[in-house]
């Protein structure tokens, strides 16, 4: 089921990408095309947004920063998989969310086995906390969601990309992704809105 | 508080820029350099969908031939295009999904679960029909026979299919397997149709249709076993 890099065979000249086709797309083939230079700008210009996308999940940066390292070893592994002329963002965010998916996988199966790891991880927790940067604001926003739903609104936010773009990286519809944006902004207007009127209530007491 | 303030406030927490250690970068880089050779893209999804057809078609007619097509020499030209239509367009579809869950980023127009349940639930429809005989005759024994046949050539279209995806990588693999397992029994039910004489409703109903669910099991089953063995991509 895995596919590697194909060796020791020639292959025929990277394609002209038509005009209109995105940067991310040029580098992406060049990449495939075995070009140092185009993988090294690929990963400068996506891993920002990649490493965001971890940090608004909850994660530490130093988590996040194997994350990131274990989803480009991932990309690099599966790159043949990314075909021309498909948009870029959501193969790569699809492989991220599975690294992602994994990491917490792997650190349940842990704490399950090992019971005293609970306490270890708590401690972790607050010590990592600290070290959490500029993902806090929007993690703190987006904490009362679950899951799918956070995940389908840090992708429109932090990376821009569509309700397509983000259904692909979900392995979804386009209209599930709508119903999750949907609930996710009416949780958010409950939990804003009930906030707001507790700052209200807490201003007329004073 | 609005949609807009809503997104407004969204925003905003997202316009803190992130930054990466550029030693974390050169890293990444660095450990991805040796191992940095051209690669062959995957075929476009209509190459792969085409291919999965005709291993899909191959291995039911080829048995159907071989077996004899007593089953569509019964049919009518009006039962004919209806079911053999039906069950290349469900094909088509089931097909394009378990390309597409082959693929990461792939667009994916309906979820493999419901694909599965829709597929089934068309067939018996088309099948509620077209066969109006309601007396049963051996209706377990043929009924088995029947299963089995269909599972058991089910399962080669769907592992020959697998290997054609080989280069894949199934981010998830039950969704892959729901989708190759309902690929699969569609091909099994084609063969049955072509072949089974028996057209008495009931065994149409139960025990055509049924090769659907056991090849989507089966493919579960695959593939989680697949899961448990590596991994990830």
């Amino acid at each position: 089921m895995q596919g590697y890099a194909n060796t020791g065979k020639d292959y025929p000249p990277v394609p002209l990408l038509m005009p209109g086709d995105s940067e991310l797309e040029l580098l992406m083939v060049r990449y495939q095309g075995g070009d140092f230079a185009a993988a090294t700008a690929l990963i400068h210009r996506v891993s920002p947004q990649l490493h965001r996308f971890f940090v608004a999940q909850l994660t530490s940066r130093s988590h996040a920063d194997d994350l990131l390292q274990e989803t480009w070893l991932r990309i690099h592994r599966v790159r043949h998989t990314y075909r021309p002329s498909e948009p870029v963002l959501p193969w790569v965010y699809a492989i991220a969310r599975h690294v992602r998916v994994d990491h917490f996988r792997k650190a349940m199966r842990t704490q399950i086995r090992e019971k005293r790891l609970a306490e270890i991880t708590d401690v972790a927790a607050n010590t990592n906390a600290g070290q959490r940067g500029p993902g806090d604001d929007l993690a703190k926003l987006l904490a009362p969601l679950p899951e799918s739903q956070r995940e389908v609104l840090e992708m429109l936010k932090i990376t821009g990309m569509s309700l397509e773009e983000v259904a692909r990286a979900t392995s979804s519809t386009v209209g599930s992704v709508k119903q999750k944006v949907h609930r996710a902004y009416k949780k958010l207007r409950e939990q804003l809105g009930s906030s707001e009127s507790r700052k209200g209530r807490g201003g007329e007491q004073l | 508080m609005n949609e807009r303030d809503i997104s407004e406030a969204l925003g905003k927490a997202a316009e803190a820029r992130d930054s990466v250690e550029p030693a974390l970068l050169q890293r990444i880089a660095d450990a991805i350099q040796p191992t940095l050779q051209a690669v062959r893209p995957l075929p476009r999804t209509w190459v792969l969908v085409s291919a999965l057809m005709l291993i899909g078609g191959a291995v039911a007619l080829g048995e159907g031939l071989r077996a004899g097509l007593f089953g569509f020499a019964k049919m009518d030209v009006i039962e004919r295009v209806a079911i053999f239509f039906t069950l290349f367009w469900l094909a088509c579809v089931a097909g394009t999904e378990f390309v597409n869950s082959m693929v990461p980023g792939s667009r994916r127009r309906i979820a493999a679960g419901k694909l599965g349940v829709s597929a089934g639930l068309l067939l018996l429809c088309v099948f509620a029909l077209f066969f109006r005989d309601y007396h049963t005759e051996h209706f377990v024994s043929a009924g088995l026979l029947c299963l089995v046949t269909g599972v058991l050539h089910a399962i080669p279209v769907g592992l020959m299919g697998w290997l054609l995806l080989r280069r894949g990588v199934a981010l998830n693999r039950i969704s892959a397997g729901i989708t190759a397992g309902t690929f699969a029994g569609l091909a099994g039910i084609a063969l049955l149709e072509l072949h089974c004489a028996n057209f008495q409703a009931l065994h149409i109903l139960v025990w055509h249709t049924a090769v659907l669910p056991v090849s989507v099991a089966v493919g579960v089953i695959w593939a989680r076993v697949l899961q448990d063995g590596k991994p990830g991509t």
